[in-house]
């Protein structure tokens, strides 16, 4: 965060010696502030004050990599509390738990449900993440080991929920080499959870019977000198996670508390208590409202359909448009001889037309054009969604050879085209569609009646 | 950020009628010159009485809550050389809509209303002079700094103290505006609040060039930093560009309506 | 030492809004804080849920809401029922069979059906038109007239007819006029201010600032959502401290997660499961982005939402 020179200049000597230069300390803590001149260049300032400074011009929030290789995630590292005021940098990422407490053909068949929600979204991978395995001490640490293994084998970064140093240890042990959280330490065990997170070289998850005693914890271990943690932002009740998720991620941002800048960890299948739907509220609010890591109960595809989307619009990047793969798209099991609709590439756009011409049942190929991502008009008007364009990259998609149909339906709002498209592409009829995507269904239906 | 804060300056005992209706206690042209400036969107209201050395107490005091009965608690600038007159009016005012304005301190004789105003919760508009106008911006500069370390002293908030850099007149010291430019974006890469008597730039030009002057300044003035200014709201062209340089600024959301509300 | 936060409490605060008459009657908005933040300020009132039908009764209604219904034979029946559902704070009765370009059903049918609801049940109404501009600002001012005393929200003056559904719903008849933009924050704005010189006043304004299925373009609502509670809160502006109601259901019970068939996809199992997690997903995103209220169409949305509001406030 770039200081002030207010800040500055309230921890100068305020002397007004002109030795740096300036003729105040004021005009000094300005130039210091606009990078203009070193601090050094005070011989009066002191180091505290200094150290103060350099603190304060630190990331609010640490970045805190966890999982190894190709596998390996970064979490926090944000610097807004908005998406319109910068790009969120870390999109949420999603655990499902497994608990030793459980029976095996429960832990089998949540094994094999895992992978099981796996697809692409506009150019995105999306699956679950990471498995979060919760130690519950009457199953025993054995179970709980094989338990690990178990769910190493999943391939996904691991959250080990143990509070019980002995246990962790072990467990970290196994899969240490995997870049695994810990998420086990607490007021009573933080400076052996700590040993053990350090001595493996993995991040540390902390938690509190409440915000403060959260708050405390964190604290003693940074002065432990460990800063590779996370928060857990616990279980007591879901207004307490929503306030503690909510104050640490203020604080770090707004009021520069280094304490609470880090990624967090929100158990919303604890906090839902077995209400699926709740939980799939839950996982959404936390998702708008930073969660890091949210650890749900199950993952099947009518939590993710949903989750996905909504993740990977809160966290898209503002400046760039969001693009679908250009091609055809056959709906509503078309086949070559299928009337063609085309339009750009934006993926709205592409979501709008293609769920509006779904909803009218009609079979159709649409075709995708490369319009760098932008909307009709936008890409019309920057000449990214021409005949000229349009036509090339029919003959370059080789359209007319995967379509017998020479049936073209463009957008109304380039109706303009329709003359130039007849003369570039030869042999099509042009028909030109209505300006809203919603007007669609009724003009499908009527154009094949 | 903030939107731009007007203070309206029509309220002063410079203009006759205002100077009788004040000695008189003659409450309708008090009320309707500050009504004109409300409608047109002033935030703050100047109440200056003169030096008032005999009644002071009492004509603020009355002046304060005839205002604020009238126009919903309106924020006000308290503006006299009398310390008691000012006193007495923080002692009737209502804080609802925002801190009373102490005006003004300054880094010599009256540097003593930044204590007022520290002790009083008080907003205070601080002149960067001293004895005289500052000579260049060092000197500005070095007044700035002497005023805030006075109200950090008395335990103000920094944003509390609103810098005057004193707007000067072109016709006689053109060679200086951009100076004043200057001070500002100073201010406000400190991090700190200004204001100022705008409308002293064009002081001495015919009447038809100084809302073109000061609408051009006040432009100016915005893009440096300036958080406040002390104006003639009646003034539309000034108006109009305040409201539009607030849109710039993204201190207020655009709609079509921006300039009737 | 323990952890001290600064509070995010607001002097400006969102406009309370009430809603309906009697025991049922509802209050929206009120608050000094952002959504939820009950850490800064007590949150005056906790967003509401409504349950939409529509004039096209139970075979408007997806396979799997239709159960819940059963033994409804009219929309009045459905009203009835809807009524009863858990958590269900409102009706919303959606008139789309107005449209011109679909049934083009004339308006006096539908007044008289939205007479017959009014009459069935004591809950706050929203009546929300068939997006037609034309056709609703006549539809609109027919249904304010008819609903006269109860308080509703008309749902909604849009830029091309806020002139005559402001003059009828807001100054004529006193209900609670919706405002509705899609996802344009200076249309918003513009239309809160277009309406206040109209006549009517801002303190029975609601708005509709548009929404989006999750994943469907979602980032544009969430960013109106969050820059008009930041103009409404901390720059106090008094043009946009309408309080939000988002009709939820009528964007996410067309999109193809939610209604895709089991045979077409089977890999993403349960059609039903699907409808209400986008809808519960959705409406859980627009409330922590601000919305004031939220119109579903599941019962088990519905009740979902309720205990998410509950646990929340």
């Amino acid at each position: 965060m770039a200081l002030k020179g207010l800040d500055i200049f309230k921890l100068s000597p305020k002397k007004n010696c002109k030795e740096c230069g300036s003729p105040t300390c004021m005009a000094f803590s300005m130039k210091v502030a606009q990078g203009a001149v070193s601090i050094d260049a005070c011989p009066y300032f002191s180091e505290d004050a200094k150290a103060a400074l350099n603190e304060a011009t630190a990331p609010p929030m640490k970045t805190i990599k966890v999982g190894a290789g190709d596998k390996e995630l970064a979490l926090g590292g944000e610097t807004v509390l908005f998406r319109h005021e910068k790009t969120f940098v870390s999109k949420t990422r999603y655990a499902v738990s497994l608990c030793s407490c459980m029976d095996d053909a429960t832990i089998d068949a949540k094994l094999a449900e895992i992978p099981h929600v796996d697809y692409e979204r506009i150019g995105e991978r999306m699956f679950v993440e990471m498995v979060y395995v919760n130690y519950a001490p009457e199953s025993g640490a054995e179970k709980y080991l094989e338990l690990v293994k178990k769910a190493a084998a999943l391939d996904r970064v691991l959250v080990l929920g143990c509070t019980d140093v002995e246990v962790a240890k072990q467990a970290v042990e196994l899969v240490k080499a995997s870049k695994p959280v810990l998420n086990g330490a607490d007021a009573s065990n933080y400076a052996e959870m700590s040993a053990v997170a350090t001595a493996a070289g993995v991040v540390l998850g902390v938690r509190g019977a409440d915000v403060n005693e959260l708050y405390d914890t964190v604290a003693a271990l940074e002065k432990l000198g460990n800063k590779n943690l996370m928060i857990d932002v616990g279980v007591n009740s879901v207004k307490d996670a929503f306030a503690t998720a909510v104050q640490f991620r203020k604080a770090a941002i707004k009021d520069s508390n280094r304490t609470c800048g880090y990624p967090s960890i929100v158990r919303v299948g604890e906090l839902a208590k077995g209400d699926k739907h709740l939980q799939a509220a839950l996982t959404s609010v936390f998702t708008m409202k930073y969660g890091s890591v949210i650890v749900l109960d199950q993952m099947t595809y009518a939590e993710a359909l949903p989750l996905y989307g909504l993740r990977q619009n809160v966290f898209t990047d503002p400046q760039k448009p969001m693009k679908v793969e250009p091609g055809i798209y056959p709906l509503n099991g078309a086949d070559e001889n299928s009337i063609c609709v085309t339009t750009v590439d934006f993926a709205l756009t592409y979501f709008v037309v293609s769920g509006e011409l779904e909803r009218s049942g009609v079979p159709c190929n649409l075709i995708i054009n490369d319009a760098g991502g932008l909307s009709v008009l936008t890409s019309w008007a920057a000449g990214k969604f021409s005949a000229t364009t349009i036509s090339k990259f029919f003959a370059e998609a080789d359209i007319e050879g995967k379509v017998k149909s020479r049936k073209l339906v463009i957008p109304g709002k380039v109706a303009v085209l329709k003359g130039e498209l007849e003369a570039k592409l030869p042999g099509w009829e042009i028909i030109i569609a209505p300006n809203e995507a919603v007007q669609l269904v009724k003009f499908m239906k009527d154009l094949t009646a | 950020m903030g939107k731009f804060i007007t203070i309206g300056e029509r309220l002063s005992t410079t203009a006759p009628a205002v100077n009788r209706a004040f000695t008189n206690r003659d409450p309708e042209p008090i009320l309707a010159r500050a009504k004109q400036q409300l409608d047109a969107g002033a935030v703050y209201l100047d109440v200056n009485i003169g030096p008032a050395e005999s009644d002071g107490e009492d004509l603020m005091k009355w002046a304060v809550q005839l205002l604020q009965s009238n126009f919903d608690n309106v924020p006000l600038a308290l503006d006299t050389s009398n310390k008691k007159a000012i006193e007495a009016g923080i002692s009737v005012y209502n804080r609802s809509k925002g801190k009373p304005i102490v005006n003004s301190a300054d880094a010599a004789g009256r540097i003593e209303n930044i204590d007022l105003a520290a002790a009083n919760d008080a907003i205070v508009i601080a002149l960067c002079n001293g004895e005289g106008i500052a000579k260049d911006n060092d000197e500005r500069m070095g007044y700035c700094q002497l005023l805030l370390e006075r109200g950090l002293e008395h335990g103000m908030e920094p944003t509390d103290l609103w810098f005057d850099p004193l707007f000067l007149v072109v016709k006689g010291m053109q060679d200086k505006q951009m100076e004043v430019l200057e001070a500002i974006k100073m201010f406000s890469d400190m991090g700190l609040n200004s204001t100022g008597g705008l409308s002293n730039n064009s002081n001495g030009m015919p009447k038809h060039i100084r809302p073109i002057m000061d609408s051009a300044l006040v432009a100016m003035c915005m893009m440096q930093g300036l958080t406040s200014a002390i104006v003639n709201p009646n003034d539309l062209r000034l108006m109009e560009t305040i409201k539009s340089c607030d849109i710039f600024k993204n201190n207020t959301l655009y709609a079509d309506s921006y300039l009737e509300i | 030492m323990p952890f001290t936060a600064k509070s995010g409490k607001f002097n400006a605060k969102i406009n309370a809004v009430e809603v309906g008459t009697g025991d049922k009657k509802i209050t929206i908005g009120g608050e000094n804080v952002l959504p939820f933040y009950t850490f800064d300020d007590a949150i005056a009132n906790a967003p509401k849920v409504g349950i939409e039908i529509t004039d096209g009764g139970l075979d408007n209604e997806p396979e799997c809401v239709k159960k819940f219904y059963e033994g409804c034979t009219s929309v009045v029946d459905m009203a009835k029922k809807a009524a009863t559902f858990e958590g269900v704070d409102f009706l919303s009765i959606r008139l789309e069979g107005g449209d011109p370009n679909g049934l083009n059903k004339p308006t006096e049918e539908l007044v008289a059906l939205v007479k017959e609801v009014a009459e069935a049940v004591d809950l706050p109404l929203a009546v929300c038109g068939c997006k037609n501009v034309e056709k609703d600002a006549e539809l609109l001012d027919k249904v304010s007239a008819a609903l006269e005393g109860r308080n509703a929200m008309i749902l909604a003056a849009k830029e091309e007819n806020y002139k005559n559904v402001g003059a009828s719903a807001g100054l004529a008849y006193k209900q609670i006029v919706g405002a509705e933009s899609a996802v344009d924050i200076n249309l918003a704005k513009q239309l809160n201010v277009l309406l206040t010189q109209l006549g009517v006043n801002g303190q029975n304004v609601v708005m509709n600032v548009g929404t989006a299925a999750a994943g469907y373009g979602f980032e544009y609502v969430v960013s109106t959502m969050d820059r008009i509670k930041a103009a409404a809160l901390s720059q106090n502006d008094t043009t946009l401290q309408m309080p939000i109601v988002t009709p939820v259901a009528s964007e996410v019970w067309g999109v193809k997660e939610a209604v895709a068939s089991e045979a077409d996809m089977p890999e993403w199992g349960s059609q039903e499961e699907r409808g209400i997690d986008m809808e519960v997903e959705t409406a859980a995103a627009v409330l922590a982005s601000g919305s004031n209220a939220v119109i579903l169409k599941h019962p088990e949305s519905v009740k979902t939402i309720s205990k998410l509001i509950k646990e929340l406030v």
